[in-house]
């Protein structure tokens, strides 16, 4: 009986030759990569945070996104919100899985991409796909600013997270890897609050801003709430070009085009 | 009914459990666990076919299975999904020698898993096999009511948006884990994958001797081994550690005959890894 490698396998010779890839790891290689657009700028625009508030939340924040579009090329991914929520909440009910509720999870924030892209239509904003993402070096070259879902496409093949059902990659995950696979140095996420707290600031008083941390002592903190997902973290650790996330208050004027510029506003979580 | 309110703070809610809650909240997401869940689609065999291990053997392993398949289908519903093999490695190596990341590893390692899928479609289609393509998911009854073999793309839509492995630069969600994440969503008991090894050893039986074959070990324990290799992707593992509705993935040696109808059958043989969560 045939067992294992040799003969009757085609093999072509390569690196890896045989090896069985159950993990990531290659033995003598260390993975160096090349980032591939390291000057895009990364910016997710929350959804419960932002576009949930309307007019009042979002226009001054598209004012300076068109401010700095011809200075700086800009991704924008946008958050759920509310209505995703609602949709968690109905597929809990119903006994669904992680995996759909992440199907569903993606319709809310791709809603928000359009609505955002409308707003920037005459300023050059595009909506994208994740099959797009390859043209994204033509839509900048045009000066474009493309906006897509900040969802990931695992979509019905979401993990379940450790516990619950609320699936663990959502659109700070999705804008992170977007982050990630470009080699943007940092991901900026613009939401509404300052920053990062010891506790929700909207429920507790005591709750103390934190302006500059290490991802290793955050996660050390054990916090029960954070001001990302989870994931986040664990991908920041392990991440190879975009080693921090900077966290601002998009309700305040000027926090987004400072967080562009490179200012260390709002807080910044690094690897 | 759901009532929509601009709350105090100015953001417009849908009232409901969620809102103003933050599901980040380790507290919210417990809220959210429960005893059971939805089995949307239980009730047929999902059989993932070893790339590397079956595939590139070619006629000499194919044409005995493609064999069994047909015969298992007059009683079975049967799902397939087939691996990329020997090109995904050659992918691989080009793309870590041109100092690719991960991410873009991930988005050109699916096509060769395709190529694969539509070679079993053409060894299969007079026997009703239909590739189906990611978005015609929710066919997937559809398929299957009507008497076909549906051959799923294994490896999951992870593509650019790979997470950053811990320990190395390769994609870590490939096709065992895909095919795994599918069985989960849809609700199945268990998972078969064909390999070309009788199952999940002590050691490496091409080095030792006194290799044994492990009939039957949990998810954890399994990853708290040191030696040996896992057999199948380590996402897998760890995803079955966590699964709620999958309760055992089965590896099985592909290359003997009637070893498929054997594992479908409920026989044990191969080595079966165990949720053992208690959920």
């Amino acid at each position: 009986m045939t067992h294992g490698r040799g003969p009757g396998r085609r093999s072509i010779p390569n690196l890896l030759g045989e090896a069985a890839l159950t993990s990531s790891r290659v033995a003598g290689v260390d993975g160096e990569s090349i980032p591939l657009m390291p000057d895009v700028h990364v910016l997710k625009i929350g959804g419960q945070s932002i576009l949930d508030r309307g007019r009042k939340a979002v226009y001054p924040l598209i004012e300076e996104i068109v401010a700095l579009k011809d200075r700086f090329q800009l991704l924008l991914g946008a958050g759920g919100g509310t209505r995703a929520r609602h949709a968690y909440e109905l597929a809990l009910d119903l006994g669904l899985p992680t995996g759909v509720l992440a199907a569903l999870g993606g319709f809310v924030p791709r809603q928000n991409a359009r609505i955002l892209q409308m707003l920037l239509a005459r300023h050059g904003g595009i909506f994208i796909l994740h099959d797009d993402f390859e043209k994204l070096p033509l839509y900048f070259r045009l000066g474009c600013v493309p906006i897509m879902t900040g969802m990931p496409p695992f979509s019905y093949w979401e993990k379940p997270g450790e516990v619950g059902r609320i699936p663990p990659n959502r659109t700070d995950a999705g804008v992170f890897l977007s982050a990630e696979v470009l080699g943007a140095g940092r991901a900026i996420f613009v939401k509404d609050e300052r920053g990062l707290y010891t506790a929700d600031p909207k429920k507790d008083r005591g709750a103390r801003f934190i302006p500059r941390i290490h991802v290793d002592e955050l996660v050390a903190m054990n916090l029960d709430d954070l001001v990302v997902e989870r994931v986040v973290l664990e991908y920041l650790r392990h991440a190879r070009h975009t080693r921090e996330i900077q966290i601002v208050n998009g309700l305040e004027p000027g926090n987004l085009t400072a967080a562009v510029e490179g200012k260390d506003v709002g807080t910044i979580i690094h690897a | 009914m759901a009532k929509i309110t601009r709350h105090e703070d100015e953001r417009l809610h849908i009232e409901g459990r969620f809102m103003r809650e933050s599901l980040v909240d380790r507290r919210v997401i417990a809220s959210t666990t429960t005893e059971e869940e939805l089995r949307i689609l239980p009730d047929f065999d999902l059989v993932g076919i070893g790339g590397q291990s079956i595939f590139d053997r070619g006629r000499e392993a194919l044409f005995p299975l493609v064999a069994e398949i047909a015969e298992l289908h007059r009683t079975r519903r049967l799902v397939l999904g087939v691996g990329g093999g020997t090109r995904v490695r050659h992918t691989y190596a080009i793309g870590l020698d041109l100092g690719l990341p991960t991410g873009g590893l991930a988005q050109l390692a699916g096509a060769m898993e395709e190529q694969n899928a539509i070679m079993l479609q053409a060894l299969l289609a007079k026997h009703g096999s239909i590739l189906m393509a990611r978005e015609h998911f929710w066919e997937l009854p559809l398929y299957l009511g009507s008497g076909m073999i549906p051959i799923v793309i294994s490896i999951p839509p992870y593509h650019f948006w790979e997470p950053p492995p811990e320990d190395g630069p390769l994609p870590g969600h490939g096709s065992d884990f895909g095919l795994f994440i599918l069985a989960e969503v849809l609700g199945l008991h268990r998972l078969i994958l064909l390999k070309d090894v009788d199952g999940l050893y002590t050691k490496d039986p091409k080095q030792h001797d006194d290799a044994e074959l492990v009939p039957r070990i949990g998810a954890r324990e399994l990853l708290a081994r040191q030696d040996g290799e896992l057999v199948v992707d380590r996402q897998l593992v760890q995803a079955l550690g966590r699964a709620r509705n999958v309760e055992e993935v089965r590896i099985v040696n592909g290359l003997v005959p009637g070893n498929l109808t054997r594992a479908i059958a409920g026989e044990s043989i191969g080595t079966t890894l165990v949720r053992e969560n208690g959920r």
